[in-house]
């Protein structure tokens, strides 16, 4: 499908914001999904040739929007697409986050992983529930979206390697409380390894969103291979369609 | 009724139309039925089948190259049987050309698949002798003039009921001589390419960006090389030729058919959007109907040279 870009605001250096006009969309996206964006409007243009996965990262009525930050041709060529541009992407695709009720319940994110948390902050606040997030970075420009944040969560822990913004520290190392009744993370696969190990034990659910690179993102192509405990066994999972959000428990990290 | 000029024939079997789904880009057809009509295609050809499940390779598996991507998924399938339990089922539901791709480890391996499969509701069968990600099997059959006889005359041998498309490798210095041989050998059809055999460093920490190191090059990036191959085999052999690489649009299918093909299949292009398939299929119609050509099937092997 496709739809309009709203705008497309820079944030910092690498950091940037979209918000995209599309109903369609809306009416069936879940926290934690994920969809495919073809990075440019051209229709056959080839190179890029994938489109590219991003976490919806809010729902605002008839839109939706997406945190993204610069890696390489794709993104960079996302980062020039003008306002009222027409842009296709997939339906949302993935399981998505699941929503509990009446909980405390933790949010940790790391740079550009703190995208698929909004949304769910939204849905948790909808819930009663009562949230903290932790959200670190490397330095005071990686860290974004808090204005929207301070109207869903309870509380908010920031960190940052530098100590630009909030304490210099990993964020895993400012996490004292463990009173929890579920922890949802997303961010840089050391860090989700770390959120997993500080609650390991002390929180039965922690969910974590993984991010493998995508060909189809539709189960087909087999290429975004997850491995998870099952009993004794360790199998195979599709991050695109049994995931990305997984049980943290059961990932195994390191084959 | 209108007339459909988009029908096709391969080996006797109607197609409505000419575009196929490449094998192990369309899953088991199941996985593409949530966002298209899977019914308005010509035909699917399903990921290669083996006699058991097979794992596939470590990741990465896939990494983006310029008009391409390079994949090293290993062949991962569910198996023979648990296909024909689990999913054929599902897939008879819909109304289109139903190909089941096939492999094996050894020749007598390649023929037991190929005697389950004959037996079953399934169309065609496809034999691949060109997939560069495997250690057994594989491309070790299609890169050798004596493995490739054997394979494709002592499966041919062994099936009474479905016509064998034969899937020639790309990696080969003459693929006329390849598609010779198939032919010799009892091969109903051929399906042309498979992936080209590439590879893509990390500059950065030099290693392979696949764990397998090399891996199948696939998409717009080598579509010339297949028209090329096309044209080459549709000069050498009598029997059909579906082709396949990097077919994006509909103008790339006319290229094809141009160049010796009766049908295409589609491959990457349904990981850059699912709806390619069903887009070119209208497209096609139009184009046909604007350049008042009463049949696609005429356009096969057209290429005027001077
Ligand atoms: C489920 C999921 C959700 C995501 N959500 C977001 C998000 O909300 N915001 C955001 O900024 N990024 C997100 N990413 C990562 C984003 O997909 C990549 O940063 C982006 O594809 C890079 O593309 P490129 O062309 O700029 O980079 P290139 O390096 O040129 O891309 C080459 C290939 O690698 C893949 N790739 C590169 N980096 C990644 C990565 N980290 N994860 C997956 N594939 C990658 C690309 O898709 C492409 O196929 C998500 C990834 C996944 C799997
Ligand atoms: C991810 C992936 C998996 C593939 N798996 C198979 C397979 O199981 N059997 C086979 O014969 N070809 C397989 N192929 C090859 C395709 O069917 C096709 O021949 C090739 O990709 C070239 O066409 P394209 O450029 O349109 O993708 C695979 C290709 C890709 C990209
Ligand atoms: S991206 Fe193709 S199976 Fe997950």
């Amino acid at each position: 499908m496709t739809g309009k870009i709203v705008f497309n605001k820079k944030l910092s250096d690498k950091y940037y914001y979209m918000k995209i006009e599309s109903p369609e969309f809306v009416k069936n996206a879940k926290p934690g999904q994920f969809f495919m964006l073809k990075t440019q409007s051209f229709d056959y243009l080839v190179d890029p040739l994938l489109r590219r996965p991003f976490g919806v990262c809010d729902i605002e009525e008839d839109c939706f929007t997406i945190l993204y930050t610069l890696v390489g041709k794709g993104t960079y060529l996302l980062s020039n697409l003008q306002t009222s541009t027409e842009i296709s992407f997939s339906n949302p695709l993935g399981n998505g986050f699941s929503i509990v009720k009446n909980k405390n319940v933790a949010l940790v994110g790391g740079g550009v992983g703190i995208a698929p948390l909004l949304y769910l902050s939204k849905a948790l606040k909808d819930n009663n529930n009562s949230i903290t997030l932790y959200y670190g970075g490397k330095s005071i420009g990686d860290i974004h979206l808090l204005e929207y944040f301070e109207n869903t969560c309870d509380y908010i822990k920031i960190s940052t390697e530098d100590g630009s913004l909030g304490e210099k520290a990993l964020i895993t190392d400012i996490i004292t409380n463990f009173d929890y009744d579920i922890v949802y993370t997303c961010g840089p696969k050391p860090m989700m390894k770390n959120v997993v190990s500080v609650f390991q034990d002390k929180v039965e659910n922690i969910e974590v969103s993984l991010d493998e690179r995508m060909a189809c993102g539709l189960g087909a192509c087999l290429g975004c291979i997850i491995y998870v405990k099952e009993g004794d066994n360790i199998v195979q999972k599709r991050c695109c369609v049994e995931g990305p959000v997984f049980d943290g428990n059961k990932v195994v990290w390191e084959l | 009724m209108a007339k459909n000029r988009l029908e096709v024939e391969i080996c006797g079997i109607k197609f409505k139309n000419p575009i196929i789904t490449a094998s192990g880009t369309f899953g088991y057809g199941i996985e593409y039925s949530r966002f298209i009509d899977i019914s308005k295609l010509g035909g699917i050809s399903v990921k290669g089948l083996s006699l058991n499940e097979v794992s596939g390779n470590m990741m990465p598996r896939i990494i983006e190259t310029p008009a391409g991507m390079l994949n090293a998924i290993g062949l991962q399938n569910i198996g023979v049987n648990r296909f024909i339990e689990e999913k054929l089922p599902i897939l008879k539901k819909y109304d289109t050309r139903i190909i089941v791709n096939f492999w094996g480890k050894t020749i007598e391996e390649y023929v037991e698949v190929a005697k389950i499969l004959d037996s079953v509701d399934i169309d065609m069968l496809e034999i691949n002798i060109s997939c560069p990600n495997i250690k057994e099997g594989g491309i070790a059959f299609g890169t050798d003039h004596k493995m490739t006889e054997k394979v494709v005359s002592s499966v041919k041998k062994n099936i009474k009921n479905k016509p064998l498309i034969v899937k020639l490798s790309p990696n080969v210095t003459d693929i006329k001589l390849f598609a010779k041989i198939c032919e010799d050998s009892g091969a109903d059809a051929i399906s042309a390419i498979n992936t080209l055999l590439g590879m893509s460093i990390d500059i950065e920490t030099k290693k392979p960006h696949l764990s397998n190191i090399t891996g199948g090059l696939s998409g717009p990036a080598i579509k010339p090389v297949a028209v090329r191959m096309v044209y080459e085999t549709y000069k050498t052999v009598k029997i059909p030729i579906i082709g396949i690489g990097g077919i994006i649009n509909y103008k790339d299918v006319i290229e094809f058919f141009i160049a010796g093909s009766t049908a295409v299949q589609i491959g990457t292009a349904n990981f850059v959007d699912p709806e390619i398939p069903i887009k070119i299929i209208n497209d096609l119609k139009t184009y046909l109907e604007n350049k008042n050509i009463d049949k696609i099937s005429s356009l096969t092997g057209s290429i005027k040279i001077n």
